[in-house]
């Protein structure tokens, strides 16, 4: 049997040229569906690896949509006290409020995420100037914020440093806020993405819903969990207690339910263009069963002179469809070595860069397409031509120019 | 006569091609043997059948009745698998073409019915260059076809067709491509094979080369007219 590789490695080295023209659609096909596995595997390793940099143990909570008495559903003051005490592994619960909105310090007027996330443990970025909004703020609606890196290097792009704005004002609408605190980068650059979830402009919630959400309610409660393990326990617990307070109905949403929805995202997009390089396979497939083709009428007289000699319709069968396999599994590899080069490099190189998050080389997916390749490629395209040879007449071939 | 020393024993073969509604009669019934060692011509002018017949001696092709005994073996009812399994053991072809692996060295050339007949790697190389050593071109083992001569190109045929020891060799219009010092080298060889008790058995339509065999077949028309040793009169 390695005789017969030895042979068939032998007749394909002979033919390098023709070959190698035969490995280029299968080389691009696999490289393509590998390189966009490995892509999209990078990609959701990263948005995934974004949101646990952003907090996973926070969870929002809110009313079902399917509920219908909205006032009777909406969220008191005495909430925050009953979910933090009564909820082993609760840490902290603020409402969730945040808004687009113009924020401006002098002439600088800048659309950013403004909310009334008053505890600095909901978010991961470190304060870098300042102090963090504290419980005096929040218990007086004091007009305090903490900025954002962001909001810092936009509002006050000419600031030498972060810790010389405090305690200048910047203003949103007709309110003015005493700048107390400055928070430095997360360790993922989550703003360069446009996947940044964290609030730019953060006041005492309390001031929050006295300036801006009149009515004693509202609608989002902000979680944060001492740990990110029982997150989903802790969800279940706080919605069965929020509903047997109020009557109603509410569901949680953490941001490792986003993160494994863009991941899924990401799986499809991956599906979509495997789908479209399977077509283009199946092209360079048809490519490689026409060489074999080209090459069994080509090399009628070489099948005439084998038989001659004494092969067995079964070894010139064998020989050809190994002529195939050889072929199909070179390019295969091939293609599946440039394709984890290719991806690695977009990953390694772009999406890691952004995220800081660097995705594992998916060897095992990579390693199934090309061996699945190479098999499909073979059985379909290189049987048909293999069969062809085999049953050539060896007068007819021997007598073929 | 001993039928055992019979290498070929023939008996009313008939060869019939179907072409369309006509039917050809390319061989009328033969009968004829070949003793082993013989050095036997078979000659005949195009159409007379001489192709036909070396085809079915050649066992590349079936006789449509009659039987064909090949080194004891009835040949005639083999399928195609057994057929090439006769052509592997017992037989050797040399074409007029040479039909060569053109990409190929000669030494592969000449391993090749070694290798279909499964012998390990080390061994065909050896036995091959043995071989080519003994047609005289041992040297030029690792040149491919087109590097070497028509006359050379010939050796290497003969070298392939002798490597797995044939009961029979089958020369079809050996000289045919050859210019007439190289044929007459060829024939020489030839000569040296027989001498050493090989059966070669010759189709051509050149006297000259006929008569360097010891029996001439004269064929017309699907049926032998004469068969006589060379030199006796056509």
């Amino acid at each position: 049997m390695l005789a017969y590789f030895i042979e068939a490695a032998q007749v394909l080295m002979a033919n390098r040229t023709r070959s190698i023209l035969t490995l280029i659609g299968l080389v691009a096909g696999v490289a393509t569906i590998v390189s966009v596995q490995v892509a999209a595997n990078g990609m959701a390793g990263a948005v995934s690896g974004i949101f646990k940099g952003t907090n996973a143990s926070t969870f929002i909570v809110f009313p079902k949509i399917t509920q219908g008495n909205a006032a009777r559903a909406a969220f008191r003051v005495s909430d925050l006290a009953l979910v933090q005490e009564t909820i082993p592994g609760v840490v902290s619960v603020i409402p969730y409020s945040r808004s687009q909105t113009i924020v401006d310090v002098g002439h600088h007027r800048i659309r950013l995420r403004f909310g009334g996330e008053s505890d600095k443990r909901f978010s991961t970025a470190p304060l870098v100037a300042g102090r963090t909004i504290n419980a005096d703020d929040v218990a007086g609606a004091s007009s305090v914020c903490v900025i954002s890196d962001n909001a810092f290097s936009r509002l006050f792009p000419e600031a030498p440093s972060a810790s010389d704005i405090i305690g200048r004002s910047v203003y949103v609408g007709s309110k003015r806020y005493v700048i107390v605190g400055v928070l430095g980068k997360t360790k993922i650059d989550t703003a360069a993405l446009g996947l940044d979830i964290s609030t730019d402009v953060a006041i005492p919630y309390t001031t929050f819903y006295k300036n801006y959400q009149r009515g004693g309610t509202f609608p989002f409660l902000s979680v944060l969990a001492a740990t990110s393990a029982d997150l989903k326990s802790v969800e279940a617990q706080t919605v069965k207690l929020l509903a047997s307070t109020h009557g109603s109905q509410y569901q949680a949403f953490d941001f490792g339910f986003i993160a494994s929805i863009i991941g899924s995202f990401f799986n499809i997009v991956g599906l979509i263009v495997g789908a479209v390089g399977a077509i283009s396979l199946l092209v360079a497939g048809i490519g490689i069963m026409n060489i074999m083709l080209v090459s069994v009428t080509e090399r009628t007289r070489e099948i005439g002179i084998r038989k001659a000699i004494g092969a067995r319709r079964s070894q010139v069968l064998l020989q050809f469809f190994i002529e195939s396999l050889l072929l199909s599994a070179f390019g295969c590899i091939t293609g599946m070595l440039i394709g984890v080069g290719l991806g690695a490099i977009v990953d390694r190189g772009f999406i890691a860069r952004i995220s800081g998050v660097t995705g594992s080389i998916p060897w095992l997916e990579a390693i199934v397409i090309a061996v699945g390749f190479a098999t499909i490629v073979t059985l379909v395209f290189g049987t048909y031509p293999a069969y062809r040879a085999a049953k050539l007449d060896p007068i007819q071939a021997l007598r073929y120019e | 006569m001993n039928r055992a020393d019979n290498v070929i024993d023939i008996a009313g073969l008939t060869k019939t091609y179907a072409s369309g509604e006509l039917q050809v009669q390319a061989l009328r019934g033969l009968t004829f043997s070949i003793k082993r060692g013989e050095y036997v011509s078979i000659m005949g002018p195009s159409g007379s059948g001489k192709s036909t017949l070396m085809n079915v001696l050649g066992c590349l092709d079936r006789a449509t009745t009659g039987t064909y005994k090949l080194d004891g073996i009835d040949v005639s009812q083999l399928d195609d698998n057994q057929l090439a399994e006769i052509r592997l053991k017992k037989l050797g072809f040399v074409f007029q073409g040479f039909n060569l692996l053109a990409r190929t060295d000669a030494l592969r050339n000449v391993t090749l019915p070694l290798f279909y007949a499964g012998m390990p790697a080390k061994e065909r190389e050896r036995r091959a260059l043995e071989r080519l050593t003994e047609v005289g071109i041992g040297e030029r083992a690792r040149h491919k076809p087109t590097e070497l001569s028509g006359g050379e190109q010939q050796r290497v045929a003969i070298a392939r067709a002798l490597v797995n020891d044939p009961a029979v060799l089958l020369a079809d219009e050996p000289t045919g491509n050859l210019d007439s010092k190289t044929s007459s080298e060829i024939l020489a060889l030839f000569d040296r094979l027989s001498a050493t008790g090989r059966t070669i058995i010759v189709v051509t339509h050149d006297e000259g080369v006929a008569k360097r065999s010891r029996r001439i077949l004269r064929m017309l028309d699907g049926v032998i007219m004469s068969d006589a040793p060379a030199g006796a009169p056509a």
